[in-house]
């Protein structure tokens, strides 16, 4: 009696286990649950590796504020440890007294209208052309890991025209 | 005099042929240059994914897609597509049935800087979007919109 019981068991055991282990089985194979932890790394080189070309470093679109203004902004390490920002497919307002400038993309200052004494930034210079593709020198100590965004500022006017946040490229 | 004359001209001419080559040189290493189509950064929440999707045409006219800083979780059965879409949410389930796709591969690593080929007649301007795609679940890990560069 006592016997025929525990062999009951034994096999609802074995039905279990054999019902059960697949199932986890299954269960591990959809979800791999150990690739949570588990990184795989790779590291492809660029298939056109050309170091003596100037290499984009940032790069970010130009949103309107107080124009419509639209475009792409990227900075380019152009050889020597010098730097320019480049705008292209570029198009603002016209206006006077425009000015490129460098500023922090936190700045609130870029949120309204401001002096520029006002503005933690960097001047690039006036801006050359409301539209197409233009280049401006960037001071070599300008840390860009600071200075995140371009600004088109009309100085007279006090107004942001543009911004553009500048990501890792 | 004549004969110094003659030997200038002649170092002239042998500098103008130096200085010739070089610059030839120059203009075909100028042309190998690989072209930067499209760029775009990459969101995704539900699977923090990050780094940055560029699309590059190479000299031989092949088009590559990299991906730089990447970064997403690791994952079963991951591949990267272009998807005709502007952009795709981070849901799950997010790809239609009707959504045109263009499978690149496998996802090579989750981490680091990747290559992969894209199709030679592949419409860019309907592909705009660079999808890491969990196949088994159909689950959008991390996407990136492309825009012009």
């Amino acid at each position: 009696m006592i016997a025929g019981a525990s062999s009951w068991l034994s096999r609802k055991k074995w039905i279990l286990a054999g019902i059960g282990v697949p199932v986890l089985v299954a269960a591990w194979w959809a979800f791999r649950p150990e690739k949570l932890w588990i990184n795989k790394q790779v590291s492809e080189p660029a298939p056109f590796a050309s170091s003596s070309d100037s290499q984009p470093l940032y790069t970010g679109l130009l949103m309107g504020k107080a124009h419509p203004t639209s475009g792409r902004a990227s900075i380019y390490q152009v050889g020597d440890g010098k730097r320019d920002l480049r705008l292209t497919d570029f198009t603002t307002s016209n206006g006077p007294d425009v000015h490129v400038l460098l500023a922090q993309s936190s700045d609130q200052n870029l949120t309204k209208e401001f002096v520029k004494g006002d503005l933690d930034g960097v001047e690039l210079g006036l801006l050359k052309a409301n539209q197409g593709d233009q280049n401006y020198d960037l001071p070599d100590s300008v840390d860009l890991g600071k200075y995140d965004a371009v600004v088109i500022y009309c100085e007279r006017f006090h107004a942001v025209f543009g911004v553009a946040k500048l990501e890792r490229f | 005099m004549v004969r110094e004359i003659k030997l200038a001209l002649a170092l002239a001419a042998i500098v103008a042929v130096l200085g010739l080559q070089s610059s030839t040189y120059a203009q075909d290493s100028a042309k190998q240059q690989a072209k930067t189509l499209e760029t775009g950064t990459f969101h995704g929440k539900v699977h923090q994914t990050s780094g940055r999707a560029t699309i590059y045409r190479e000299e031989n006219g092949k088009l590559v897609l990299r991906l730089t800083n990447f970064k997403t979780s690791n994952g079963p059965d991951v591949h990267v597509i272009l998807i005709a879409a502007k952009d795709a949410d981070d849901d799950a389930n997010f790809l239609k049935s009707d959504t045109g796709r263009v499978e690149l591969g496998k996802l090579k690593g989750n981490e680091g800087d990747q290559n992969y080929e894209i199709p030679a007649d592949t419409d860019l301007a309907k592909f705009q979007t660079v999808s890491i795609y969990c196949e088994r679940f159909n689950a959008n890990f991390g996407a990136a919109p492309l825009q012009k560069f």
